[in-house]
Formats: structure tokens, sequence, C-alpha cells
């Protein structure tokens, strides 16, 4: 049995290690930022990763996930249309309906799918590039792996989370009118008046600034956890592991901290 | 040719030359690129060339070793000599002004690799100056004596 000294030798040195992972993580997002925002870092190469990385991220995916997300968002609206009905709270249907499908649950629901499918094969592929020493082979020919390989792979993560979440968002408003208003133009008014009260300035902000920090989190992290995968293989499941429920708990910050800003 | 004796004094000759792109065993491939990007991403980089571009130089350097079968094939997809091309091709393209392939014997382990490496150096004579080999000791016997 561990002597209390030796219990809070151990559990020091594992919480110290654990702020220290997460401040190399921020480092390396706020390295990641900076090279965001310099010009000089795009070049040919670069921009090619970036385009290819939005087509694996969002353009491959997009009939099929716009098309759940119109599922769920179509059966979320009835329950909400349904239940406002019966309680005799019509009016509220729209509002209600447009807040709980568009701020927060395709949003949500973009992030969770992204960081499903390319979160974990980013992980997965940074861990072995790693374990392999791929990252300083090219280090080697003069490309910097910062450059060529993690940034493009932020950039596309971030404007892919956001743009999904646009465009599942717009189809799900479509499908709200009809919901509510049935196939016919003659209650755009009412519509738009509700939309406007919703989408307010403030609230536009709060859910573009969502929506980039899925995006940033959903490519981070993975990045990061793979890059401190000890260079064994046995370790690249372990990277993932640990990656990926990183990146699962700090969506769900995001989400409770943007609930909590919006409605406390 | 440099002789070491023990992979100490290997490691000491790797580190006095820093200006070398070095041809290694532990500097792979990128392996979901294929052999024509992997040469093509250096220039497309470094000089911001088009991939077009970049491309063709890559291709223009296989075609010298006879070797564009490969180009557009993945790291496990290849042989090794097909391998050790890829990589001393992404060196080249570099253009460094010192190559050093680093125990050929572990890039090229299924041929007889001393007139390979020499034939496969001619035929890029005027795109690397300076291509240095360093091999064991043990292994002179295996080259032609000069």
């Amino acid at each position: 049995m561990a002597s209390p000294q030796q219990f809070l030798t151990r559990v020091g040195t594992g919480a110290l290690e654990w702020l220290r992972a997460w401040g190399r993580l921020l480092a390396f997002g706020a390295r990641a930022l900076v090279q965001t925002f310099t010009p000089a870092v795009y070049n040919s190469a670069t921009r090619s990763v970036v385009l290819k990385q939005i087509y694996f991220t969002a353009w491959q995916i997009l009939p099929g996930f716009l098309l759940f997300a119109a599922l769920l968002s179509y059966v979320i609206i009835q329950i909400v249309v349904t239940t406002a009905r019966a309680y005799g709270l019509s009016e509220f249907a729209l509002e209600v309906s447009v807040r709980v499908v568009v701020l927060e649950t395709l949003p949500l629901l973009t992030v969770l799918f992204i960081a499903l499918r390319s979160g974990a094969a980013i992980n997965t592929e940074v861990a072995l590039m790693n374990i392999n020493n791929e990252i300083g082979a090219l280090e080697a020919a003069g490309v910097d792996p910062m450059r060529f390989e993690f940034t493009p792979r932020v950039i596309s993560g971030a404007l892919s989370v956001y743009a999904l979440t646009l465009l599942s968002s717009i189809v799900a408003l479509i499908l709200a009118y009809v919901a509510v208003y049935g196939f016919q133009p003659w209650s755009l008014a009412d519509f738009s008046r509700v939309i406007a009260k919703i989408f307010s300035p403030v609230a536009l902000l709060m859910l573009t600034c969502k929506s980039l920090l899925f995006g940033l989190a959903v490519t981070l992290i993975p990045i990061r956890a793979g890059l401190e995968a000890p260079r064994m293989l046995f370790f690249a499941p372990i990277a993932v592991l640990r990656g990926m429920v990183r990146l699962f708990f700090v969506i769900m910050f995001i989400e409770v901290a943007s609930l909590a800003l919006i409605y406390m | 040719m440099i002789w070491a004796a023990d992979a100490k004094e290997r490691r000491a000759l790797i580190d006095s030359l820093p200006q070398a792109a070095l041809v290694a065993d532990e500097l792979p491939l990128r392996a979901n690129l294929s052999v024509l990007e992997n040469i093509a991403i250096v220039p497309q980089y470094r000089q911001n060339l088009s991939y077009a571009a970049a491309a063709d130089q890559a291709w223009d350097l296989l075609a010298k070793l006879g070797q564009t079968g490969c180009a557009f094939k993945r790291d496990p997809a290849l042989d090794c000599v097909e391998r050790f091309v890829a990589k001393l091709l992404r060196a080249v393209i570099l253009q460094p002004p010192i190559i050093l392939i680093d125990r050929p014997a572990l890039l090229l382990p299924d041929i007889h690799y001393p007139p390979f490496l020499e034939t496969t150096l001619q035929a890029l004579a005027g795109d690397c100056e300076d291509c240095r080999i360093l091999d064991y000791a043990w292994n002179a016997p295996l080259y032609a004596p000069r």
C-alpha cells in the first residue's frame, strides 16, 4: 500500500503532466492560429493540402450528412411543433424549434460527425507519421511539417465544420418553415420576423464563434495527441484513444459554455 | 565513399555534414503520397511551384533512372529499389551541396547494391554534384576497387 506521501506525489505528478499537456496543446493552437493569419505561409503546397482536406472533410460527406441532418432536424421540429400545438403554444413552435435545431443541435451534430470521421483519421495519421518518423523525414527534405501538414488541416477543419453547420442550418430552416406553415409561400413575412428575432447579431456571433471553436478543436486536439505519441507502434491506438476522449470533453465544454453564456 | 568503423562513428560522420541531404532508412517516404508526390512536394513547397511544374521535374528525374513505373505507387507497394530511388530523388530535387547515402545495405537489402549505386549515381551525374556513400568498413570488399 502506498504511503500518503507517495500517493500525493503520484497525484501531483499526474496533475502536472496533465497541465503540461494542455499547455502544449494551447501553444500548438496559438502557433497554428498565427500561421493561419500569416499570408507568407500559403504557397502552392499548403493550398493544395487545404483543398484536399476540405474535400475529404466536407465535400465527400456532404450529401449523406445533409440527408441525415435534414431527417434529424425534421423529426425534432415535428416533435416541437406537435408538442407546442398540444399545449396551445403554436405561436412559439417555430422559434423554439429553430433555437433547438439550428442554434444547438446542428453545430453539435456537425462537430461530432467530423470528430468521429476526420478527427479520428487525423489523430491516427499524425500518430503514425510521428512513430514512423515521417515528420523528421519531411523536415530533412526542407519541408516544415507544421506549415505543410498541420496548419492546413486546422484551417480546413475549421472551414469544414463552419460550412457544414451553415448548410445544414439552411436546410433545417427550410424544413422548419414547411413543418410550421406547410408548402405555401404566403407566410414568408411572418417567418422572416421570427428568424430575425432569433438570429440577433449576438446570437449570430455566438453561433459563428462556437462553430469555429468546434472546428479548431476537431483538428488541433487530434493532431497534438498524435504528436505526443511515443515513437513505438503500439502507442498509436493509445494516442488515438487519448485524443478522442480529450476532444469529446472539449466539445462538450464548448457546448456547455456557449449554453451558459446564452441562457444564464 | 566514407567508411565508418561502428555506429558511433557513423553518427559522428553524419553530424559532421549538416549541409548534406540524407538518404537513410530512418527517413521514410510520406505514406499517403505517391512516389511522384513525395519528390514533387519539395520544389512545390520550397520554390512555390505549381504541382504540375513540380511533378514535371520529379517525372524527369524518375525517367533518368528508368523508374517512371513506380511514379504513382505509394510506399507499401514499392520494392526496395523503387523506395531507394524515391528517397534519393527526394534528396536530389532539393539540390543540396552534398547528398549522403547512409548504409545502403539497409536501403537495398535484396540486391548487390555497389554496382547499382554506381549506375544510379552516374545517371544523375548532372543533378547531384557531390554524392557520398556512408557504409561500414566491413562492407568495403563489396565495392569495386577504385
